[in-house]
């Protein structure tokens, strides 16, 4: 087996047996993230199965009946109809017969829709206590539903009473039908719902590169520093193995442990996601398909990202003492350097200035967020030139890495300027 | 001669570590190199496990100059520092073996090192605990044993019993010395522990403020300063006179 091999595995198993890490970086997002979408999604189901719907009707008219007879047939309603000399009456009864909701038919409500005047009719949402509000909440969009399609009906009645042949074309006399053009073609998808898969995108992305940057980072130089804090640096020195294949050896191990991690956040997440439902359509719907070829150029992206995170954060654990102080130092750096990527969530580069777009672009994290909309727009130059930059500045921040192992730095340096290792 | 060191010097910005040593050392001899806390042992013993650069002078061992030299330095050397811990989450073994894959150029030789390291360090079953588990004597007798299953040309061993109770350290200077007898292997140890120094080495050193101020047997230099011991030696070589033997670790 090759020294690098050896010293990977090594690596690899060192990170596996830290059950503090473990737990962090793995257990946690495959139970906390599905159990907080399951609760979520639990609380959502509660809320919607059954609105308990309680109605006070002071109308004589047929319209009030009618409404009742509505809403009674309305799926996940249940109605109960109770009499109260007053609104204030009707709200006690309602709050003592655990009812969501109550509907006040106020007297004149059959009288005003046959003299053509609008009507009006009272939601009371009826709050036992403060919880999250979200059946009451329920409650009250289906009741509107109701309302609105009763409303629509008794519309188009009236529209044909006076001699309309098309009621529903008098009521809605402009109709609207959204379409997008995207990249050159016209897709039968409302710009909304484009809009919707776009944002889920580049929302998802910056949040999954974030979170592979920041674990494999504090990861790296943690190996790095853990060897100061346990005093094993010294001795890994002076084996009888290349620097550099130490220094690939690390950022090996560590990449291995950070992807296992950003999987087990991926799929943590998507489980978490499940429970708020999706728009239903697809990027490939959109005409927006990711070719292999495509793909294995966004591997190559993230690949170089991950190799410039990893090798920076072990050139900055050079300068900690122990895994504390390395954290912190890698935190105050790299979170500055990320960033950028966030930004990217709300603004589209192409509509930037020239010196706006390039100094988010200076950050290599902004790039698998920005590659990742020329993926889809199949627009490899523009890939192509940010797959060479990152080669750049990922290859000179290895190298720089590779120097500093390689000389006593790693050893006297220290954050505090001028400070010496205390000598023998 | 395996080791010649010449005209030595070490600056850590302002401060001279080293002002200029020389000493060399012939194969298969444990050499001694001793002296206070802040005299340069340490900084000397990492420019010869070429972790640190010297300012001045230089350094050859087998022949290969420690700084142009440094890849070929290492494949002859085994480093312990004075303050070393192995892997915490490995166990015994596994670090064991972890080591002597990367000297071992091929399977049998690193099983071959694997089993002297496992007589070396004496733990028997606990090899297969963690080293997390281990108490300070238990983690020094697996460095050790580190150190040596490797049959390095030269072993650089930093105050190798230091901070032991008296069994573990004992014992530790008893595996060395055997070790040293069977296999022929050159040793340079640098020690507070005048004691240790006469009980383990041939030849020693002795180093104050940077500079080496006597080299030559334990027995000559208790000859030359008519001295009872090699603290009163190395007291009357920096010009401290002593009225009556003093206590301490060395005593």
């Amino acid at each position: 087996m090759s020294d690098f091999l050896v010293l990977a595995k090594k690596e690899i198993k060192n990170l596996m047996r830290d059950r503090k890490l473990i737990f962090g970086l793995i257990i946690v997002p495959l139970i906390v993230y599905p159990a907080l979408g399951k609760m979520m999604q639990f609380g959502f189901e509660s809320a919607t199965k059954e609105t308990h719907v309680a109605i006070v009707n002071f109308d004589d008219g047929k319209y009030g009946e009618l409404l009742i007879k509505a809403l009674n047939v309305t799926p996940n309603v249940t109605i109960t109809v109770i009499s109260a000399g007053s609104v204030d009456d009707a709200l006690r009864k309602a709050l003592q017969e655990n009812q969501n909701v109550l509907v006040v038919i106020p007297h004149n409500f059959s009288e005003s829709i046959e003299s053509d005047e609008a009507a009006t009719v009272q939601i009371y949402g009826v709050f036992k206590e403060i919880g999250s509000g979200m059946r009451e909440s329920v409650s009250e969009g289906r009741i509107n539903a109701v309302i609105n399609v009763l409303s629509e009906e008794i519309a188009k009645l009236k529209v044909r009473e006076l001699g309309a042949k098309n009621p529903d074309a008098v009521l809605h006399p402009i109709r609207a039908e959204s379409k997008s053009y995207l990249l050159g073609r016209i897709v039968d998808v409302p710009p909304t719902v484009v809009s919707q898969v776009l944002a889920s995108q580049s929302y998802g992305l910056p949040l999954i590169v974030f979170l592979m940057v920041m674990i494999t980072s504090q990861m790296s130089a943690g190996v790095v520093a853990s060897e100061k804090e346990n005093k094993t640096l010294e001795t890994l020195l002076t084996l009888p193995v290349r620097r550099t294949t130490i220094v690939a050896s690390k950022i090996t191990g560590t990449a291995v442990m950070g992807v296992i991690a950003a999987l087990a956040y991926m799929i943590g997440l998507r489980q978490y996601m499940a429970g708020f439902g999706e728009t239903g359509v697809s990027l490939s719907e959109l005409g927006l398909s990711i070719t292999p070829a495509g793909l294995a150029l966004f591997g190559v992206v993230v690949f170089l990202t991950i190799a410039f995170s990893l090798s920076l954060a072990m050139l900055l654990a050079v300068f900690a003492e122990d895994v504390q102080s390395a954290n912190t130092v890698v935190s105050s750096v790299i979170l500055p350097l990320a960033f950028p990527s966030f930004v990217l969530m709300f603004v589209d580069i192409s509509q930037l200035s020239a010196l706006w777009k390039y100094l988010l672009l200076a950050s290599p994290f902004t790039h698998p967020v920005v590659d990742y909309r020329y993926l889809i727009a199949k627009d490899y130059t523009a890939l192509g030139a940010s797959i060479a930059y990152l080669a750049i500045v990922a290859g000179a921040t290895l190298y720089v890495t590779a120097r500093v192992f390689a000389s006593e730095k790693i050893l006297t340096a220290r954050l505090g300027w001028g400070r010496q290792k205390g000598r023998e | 001669m395996l080791v010649e060191v010449e005209n030595l010097e070490k600056d850590y910005g302002k401060v001279k570590a080293l002002k200029g040593i020389s000493f060399s050392i012939r194969e298969g001899e444990i050499f001694g190199l001793i002296g206070p806390n802040g005299a340069g042992k340490s900084t000397t013993l990492k420019i010869l496990a070429t972790l640190l650069k010297p300012t001045g002078g230089t350094v050859r061992i087998g022949g290969y100059d420690v700084v142009k030299e440094a890849d070929r330095v290492r494949t002859l050397i085994s480093y312990l520092p004075e303050e070393a811990g192995a892997y915490k989450n490995l166990t015994g073994r596994e670090y064991l073996e972890f080591m002597a894959r990367l000297y071992a150029k091929d399977e049998r030789k690193a099983r071959e090192m694997l089993q002297l390291g496992v007589e070396l360090s004496g733990l028997g079953e606990r090899l297969d605990d963690k080293v997390s588990t281990y108490s300070k004597g238990m983690t020094r007798k697996l460095l050790i044993a580190r150190a040596l299953m490797v049959r390095p040309k030269l072993a650089i061993l930093d105050e190798p019993a230091s901070g032991l109770d008296i069994v573990n350290a004992y014992e530790i200077r008893k595996t060395i010395r055997r070790f040293a007898r069977s296999e022929g292997t050159t040793f340079l140890i640098s020690s507070h522990n005048m004691l240790e120094v006469e009980f383990l080495c041939d030849r020693v050193a002795m180093i104050a403020d940077g500079r080496i101020v006597e080299t030559g047997t334990p027995e000559e230099l208790k000859t030359k300063y008519g001295a009872e011991n090699l603290e009163e030696v190395f007291m009357r070589s920096i010009g401290v006179s002593i009225p009556e033997p003093v206590g301490g670790e060395g005593s």
